[in-house]
């Protein structure tokens, strides 16, 4: 679950980026962030990986509360999310293998159950022919699939992606958002960031609309069977004018 | 979707698959190989980088080791030369046989005696004859009494300066039976002042020199810290604790010193064996010839261990600017 309470954020004193953001996902939702270029939509994604903190406000997951957690905790929290940047952040020295493996070094597993876990989720993506080419010599869209694969190596609760389209082809988008359908079949809460009007048309998932900082439309929220209080809850939190 | 969750068959009941294998120790031994295949991979990254900084410490290293090898020396010298500085004491009249011991306790118990050697009127002449070989007649005629008995005195090593000796001889002037006291020799005393002036030298430069080092070699660390940026913020992001972060690179330092350190000591005893090992007896200041002495183990553990510290210091204060997230 995860939950922002009132939460603003300024980069500069005179200029909110975000405001009045209020906000449930429950477990295990598949969401997509939308908006004009410019409306947030990264700024919040960051708030919930802790890459930034509030100014105002506060953000729960899990009924964890990012905004008090002390600098050592952060690592924690962050090793429960899946990120895909919206930049990929692929470590162009190290091959397809290494970038991957990453995620499960910092978790300090052993070197033989990384390189199975690796091995066999590139293999689902379709990479395994290119485990030990480095990022750069990858087409755009089998980067988005290696950064894709370190991002849900991990099995994560949450995962996030921002602009995970942006420059790919039809083809190779159907097959990203077929792995983030496939992530969230198996519990994975999805939050996707995307001003790409077709995606979200397509997939019949709720939709929460940012302008100009502000949420503009909660979406409607899809019952999945699995969290039952759901709507009441968004309804709550969709009424303006009973929020401060 | 054919085993997905292969690795969630052995234990774990969370839904949403925040599945662990049997991890790795945690903690940074059961992580160190982690540690140091990153460390090298990094050095081998950029090579340019590390040749500069192992390159630096080695330098400055060789200068300190330089100047301690002739700082050594010439400490071993003074100490040769201070050993030989005693204190003579001259007894007015030969004291009776029977209170030589209870002299010698006396002056014994004055802080600052080594040892105390009594020297009687016959061992006195016959010392002197012995010198005179060969040329006795120069003797002939002269009365053993004429030589008084003495206490020969040496001090310990800490009180041999100018101040604590006038102590001394001021304290042993009070022993009953005591005339005249003689001692030191003024070149000595002038040879401990330079000494105490070459230790101060030492000790200004090696700080110069510390703080030089230092500063460049976080310098060019930190510019292989720079050139990984992107690496770090990306560990930061995927969880990765600071101190994971940190380690790999701490090693580089660590490794980077030693080898600077090593690379220090083989190009010191390259001048050693060169020239510098029969130079002494080339300047004439050690009189067995034996040259000047290499440094010992302790001394070449000091300077590998000062090389590591460099190496570790100088990357951590160089990540203190860029881990931080
Ligand atoms: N690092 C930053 N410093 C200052 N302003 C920023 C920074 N990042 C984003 N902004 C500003 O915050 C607003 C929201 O940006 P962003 O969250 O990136 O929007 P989106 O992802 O929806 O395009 C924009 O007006 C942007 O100019
Ligand atoms: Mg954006």
């Amino acid at each position: 679950m995860i939950q922002l309470h009132n939460v603003g954020l300024s980069y500069q004193p005179e200029a909110a980026a975000l405001s009045d953001i209020n906000l449930k996902i429950p477990k295990g939702d598949f969401v997509f962030l939308t908006g004009q270029s410019g409306a947030g939509k990264s700024t919040l994604l960051k708030l919930l990986y802790a890459e930034l903190t509030p100014t105002r406000g506060q953000v729960l997951i899990d009924g964890q509360n990012l905004t008090r957690l002390s600098r050592s905790q952060i690592p924690l929290v962050r090793r429960s999310i899946g990120v895909v940047f919206q930049d990929y952040k692929l470590l162009p020295n190290r091959t397809v293998l290494e970038n991957v493996a990453i995620t499960l070094e910092v978790l300090g597993w052993g070197q033989r159950d990384i390189g199975k876990k690796v091995f066999h989720i590139l293999k689902r993506m379709g990479l395994e022919s290119k485990l030990n080419s480095t990022p750069l010599r990858l087409s755009g869209g089998e980067q988005q699939r290696v950064a894709l694969a370190r991002a849900l190596v991990n099995d994560p609760k949450i995962l996030i992606a921002d602009e995970p389209t942006g420059n790919l082809d039809e083809e190779n988008k159907e097959a990203i958002l077929d792995f983030f359908k496939e992530a969230n079949n198996r519990g994975t809460t999805v939050v996707v960031a995307t001003h790409d009007r077709r995606v979200i048309e397509n997939s019949h998932r709720r939709v929460i609309r940012l302008d100009k900082g502000r949420i503009v439309d909660q979406g409607r929220i899809v019952d999945q069977g699995e969290t039952g209080s759901a709507p009441e809850e968004s309804a709550e939190v969709a009424d303006d004018s009973t929020q401060g | 979707m054919t085993a997905p969750k292969a690795n969630a068959m052995k234990k774990t009941t969370k839904p949403a698959g925040a599945v662990r294998p049997k991890l790795a120790q945690e903690g940074f031994f059961g992580r160190s190989g982690y540690f140091f295949a990153r460390a090298l991979a990094n050095l081998r990254q950029n090579v340019f980088v590390s040749v500069v900084t192992v390159g630096t410490i080695s330098l400055a290293l060789l200068i300190a080791a330089l100047f301690l090898l002739v700082y050594v020396n010439l400490e071993g010298l003074a100490n040769g030369w201070s050993d030989k500085v005693q204190i003579t004491a001259y007894f007015d009249k030969e004291p009776a046989p029977l209170a030589v011991a209870a002299l010698k306790t006396t002056v014994k118990s004055i802080p600052g005696t080594k040892s105390v050697t009594f020297i009687s009127k016959q061992e006195a002449e016959s010392r002197l004859r012995a010198r005179l070989k060969g040329q006795e007649s120069l003797l002939e005629g002269v009365n053993a009494d004429v030589l008084p008995a003495s206490l020969e005195i040496r001090l310990d090593r800490e009180h041999r300066d100018n101040f604590a000796v006038t102590h001394y001889v001021a304290a042993l002037k009070k022993v009953q039976g005591i005339g005249e006291v003689q001692y030191g020799e003024e070149w000595v005393q002038r040879f401990n002042t330079f000494m105490n002036f070459f230790r101060l030298m030492g000790l200004l430069l090696g700080s110069f020199l510390t703080i030089a080092v230092l500063f460049i070699v976080s310098n060019t660390i930190k510019l292989t810290i720079y050139a990984r940026k992107e690496e770090l913020e990306l560990l930061s992001l995927v969880g990765a604790t600071r101190f994971f972060i940190k380690a790999p690179f701490l090693i580089e330092g660590v490794l980077q010193g030693a080898l600077g350190a090593l690379l220090s000591l083989l190009a010191l005893a390259g001048c050693y064996f060169a020239f510098l090992h029969n130079a002494g007896s080339f300047l004439g200041v050690n009189p067995a010839g034996a040259g000047l002495s290499f440094l010992s183990p302790l001394h070449l553990a000091v300077i590998l261990g000062g090389g590591v510290l460099l190496g570790f210091i100088g990357s951590l204060t160089s990540l203190r600017r860029f881990v931080n997230v």
